[in-house]
């Protein structure tokens, strides 16, 4: 081969590197683009979800409307109705407003503002028979234009609010009247037909029994269960089906183990419907083989050498898996179950099918009580008609994509500390 | 030639794995307190040979080990035995070194712990202190016993792993190529240790390198294609051997 042939055959081998490099880029920086899309898109539609908007009114705590005095106990202000004095409080916004229009008044807030009035006198009770400045939450609609998630220009027969609501709510904006505070509602109610009352507390509670539930169960068994196929299972034809049903279970589609868990939990064996008891026990059949494969790849991994010097010394084999080889497989142990429950906690297909997508307005407490999840509320939201469902759908996306974050993140943080440890 | 007890006898010794024969009828005497080298080409058998003196081969479910093997005159090759306890009485030191992943101090209290061998914590620390300091590894890890073993260079892991061998006292300790990772100071620092050591124990040492063989063995074994071809006195062996095979291994000539 002489020089020319030589610098041309050089010159190939560079072309081919820049262009694999080029295309190795050009794919990162794709997935780069539609991970920044989808990131963009759920945080514009979803932030405001985090604000609610509220509007200030003069309540004036009458004994007489109220039918209360000072010493009325808890327990009977709880039961009196303290409409009288919000509906007062609302029709003064406009004296002016004929009859027909006055039902429109009392609709700017929403149906929680009665309630949010008795919370308030609960805790200051020195209130009565004054007149206090307070704000209450408005009506989802109003919500949604004050922050913009619907435009103003629509025809009044098109809209949800009366051109005469959207005076009023003008007015009392030029006033200084209309507020946003945080929504810490959201985090803490249940489901709601009232998208403004509306919060993600019992799906949040629920994921979280409902995960629970599924690694107390999925974590000990897959991890016994790889350590006895890795380490003690004799090589036989038995142990070879196992191992490729374990890694054919890690492919069955979720909805067939949603099946499963209703023909055999509710069906066969009556567990509570919708609950993160029958949830956890599904999630946790779909996740074993999700464990244990992990599980076992960390234990080949580590050195035969460390069992052999363990076994050298006279330790039984149970000593030596136990005492020194777990400890090394510990990180990718570890990772590959928090990995396995991340896609546990993103999991929807089999939890509606053992009814978890009941519309639940209670935040649970036990794992036996109905509850919804993160995931099956997004589905939920996202096929409400109410405009005020759309920034709720994307929020909850947000909190799960946090939940999902933190876990896989918490994840590479258990790996790489422990493998410092060792090498 | 008076005080030369046999420690180690085996008798009509075959192996194989699965169909393969890899050892064929080793008959050979090791002496209490020596150093027996055995030496050889790469896959003659030199270590599926010392990992029968402490069932290790067990580990393997292929190998099958027929023959006769007797320490002080008590059969290990039979099925009933407690594999542990000819482990607690014949350690081994592997080709590289393994340290678990523990402390250093847990690493060498880790058998003496397993067996029960220390009432207390003082008697523990004892049993540590002094197996550090037989291995010649105290003075340079006796401020940092809590770091991990593993964070040691590899010729102090493997004095870490000859400590962990003594540490619950064996009678044998069998070495397959201890050297072969480490440097030449390591080395040396390892061989001088193989010296002292001898005093205690019986020690049978698989090594590749010729000088080595020459230097710590009393003893030598010549193994080729698993067969022992020549098992003589290490002076006898690389001055004047019997078998042309040996002068040729022995001088670089093959292997």
């Amino acid at each position: 081969m002489n020089s020319k042939q030589k610098e041309i055959l050089m010159r190939k081998r560079y072309s081919a590197e820049k262009r694999f490099k080029f295309f190795g880029i050009f794919s990162i920086s794709l997935a780069i683009l539609f991970l920044c899309i989808l990131l963009f898109n759920i945080f514009t539609s979803g932030l405001s979800a985090f604000f609610k908007t509220k509007l200030i009114l003069k309540i004036n705590f009458d004994e007489k409307k109220l039918g209360i005095n000072m010493n009325t106990p808890d327990e009977a202000i709880k039961a009196s109705n303290f409409n009288e004095i919000l509906q007062d409080a609302l029709l003064n916004l406009d004296l002016l407003a004929p009859d027909l229009k006055k039902i429109e008044l009392i609709d700017i807030v929403s149906i929680d503002a009665t309630y949010e009035l008795k919370r308030f006198y609960l805790q200051n009770k020195d209130q009565l028979n004054k007149i206090v400045e307070i704000s209450l939450t408005l009506s989802d609609d109003l919500d949604q234009l004050y922050k913009g998630n619907f435009p103003r220009d629509i025809p009044e027969d098109r809209r949800r609010f009366s051109d005469f609501q959207l005076k009023v709510f003008d007015e009392q904006n030029s006033q200084n009247k209309i507020i946003t505070e945080f929504n810490f509602s959201f985090f803490k109610n249940a489901d709601s037909r009232e998208p403004e009352l509306a919060g993600i507390g019992a799906s949040l509670i629920g994921s979280l029994l409902t995960i629970l539930v599924c690694l107390i169960l999925s974590f000990p068994i897959g991890f016994l269960a790889a350590i006895y196929l890795e380490e003690f299972a004799p090589k036989n034809k038995i142990t070879e089906i196992i191992e490729i049903n374990v890694n054919n279970l890690a492919a069955v589609p979720s909805i067939v183990f949603g099946l499963l868990g209703l023909g055999v939990f509710l069906n066969y064996f009556y567990l509570p419907r919708s609950t993160p008891l029958v949830g956890g026990l599904v999630l946790a059949l779909m996740t074993l083989p999700r464990i244990i494969i992990p599980c076992r790849a960390a234990l080949k991994a580590v050195s035969p050498s460390i069992r052999e010097g363990a076994l050298a010394l006279g330790a039984s084999k149970v000593q030596a898996v136990m005492h020194n080889v777990v400890p090394l497989a510990l990180p990718g142990t570890l990772s590959g179950t928090i990995i396995g429950l991340s896609q546990a906690l993103g999991e929807t297909a089999p939890l509606i099918l053992i009814g978890m997508v009941a519309f639940i307005n209670v935040v649970p407490t036990y794992p036996i009580d109905p509850s919804a999840v993160l995931p099956v509320q997004v589905y939920l939201w996202s096929e409400s008609a109410e405009r005020g469902f759309v920034e709720k759908t994307s929020a909850t996306i947000i909190i799960l994509i946090f939940f999902l974050v933190l876990m896989n993140s918490s994840a590479i943080y258990l790996r790489n500390k422990f493998e410092k440890k060792w090498s | 030639m008076i005080n030369e007890k046999i420690k180690i006898s085996t008798k009509n010794l075959n192996v194989f794995y699965a169909s393969k024969q890899a050892l064929f009828d080793i008959n050979i005497n090791l002496k209490e307190n020596k150093v027996t080298a055995l030496i050889g080409p790469s896959g003659c058998g030199k270590s599926t040979f010392i990992r029968c003196l402490n069932r290790m081969n067990d580990v393997i479910d292929i190998c099958k080990v027929e023959g006769s093997i007797k320490i002080d005159g008590d059969e290990i090759n039979k099925k009933n035995l407690d594999v542990n306890l000819i482990r607690e009485k014949v350690g081994m030191v592997f080709q590289k070194p393994n340290p678990f992943p523990k402390s250093i101090y847990d690493n060498v209290a880790y058998g003496p712990r397993i067996h029960g061998l220390a009432e207390n914590r003082e008697s523990l620390d004892n049993i540590v202190e002094n197996s550090l300091k037989k291995a010649a590894l105290w003075d340079e890890v006796k401020d940092r016993l809590n770091q991990p073993g593993t964070g040691l260079s590899g010729g102090q892991q493997q004095r870490l792993c000859i400590a962990r061998t003594i540490s619950i006292n064996p009678e044998v300790i069998l070495m397959d190529e201890p050297c072969s990772a480490l440097d030449p100071i390591a080395t040396a620092k390892i061989e001088e240790l193989i010296d002292e050591l001898k005093e205690t124990y019986t020690i049978v040492i698989v090594t590749h390198s010729m000088s080595q063989a020459a230097r710590v063995s009393n003893d030598t074994g010549f193994f080729h294609l698993g067969k022992i071809l020549e098992f003589n006195s290490t002076e006898k062996i690389f001055k004047n051997p019997d078998n042309k095979l040996t002068q040729d291994y022995i001088t670089g000539r093959f292997g």
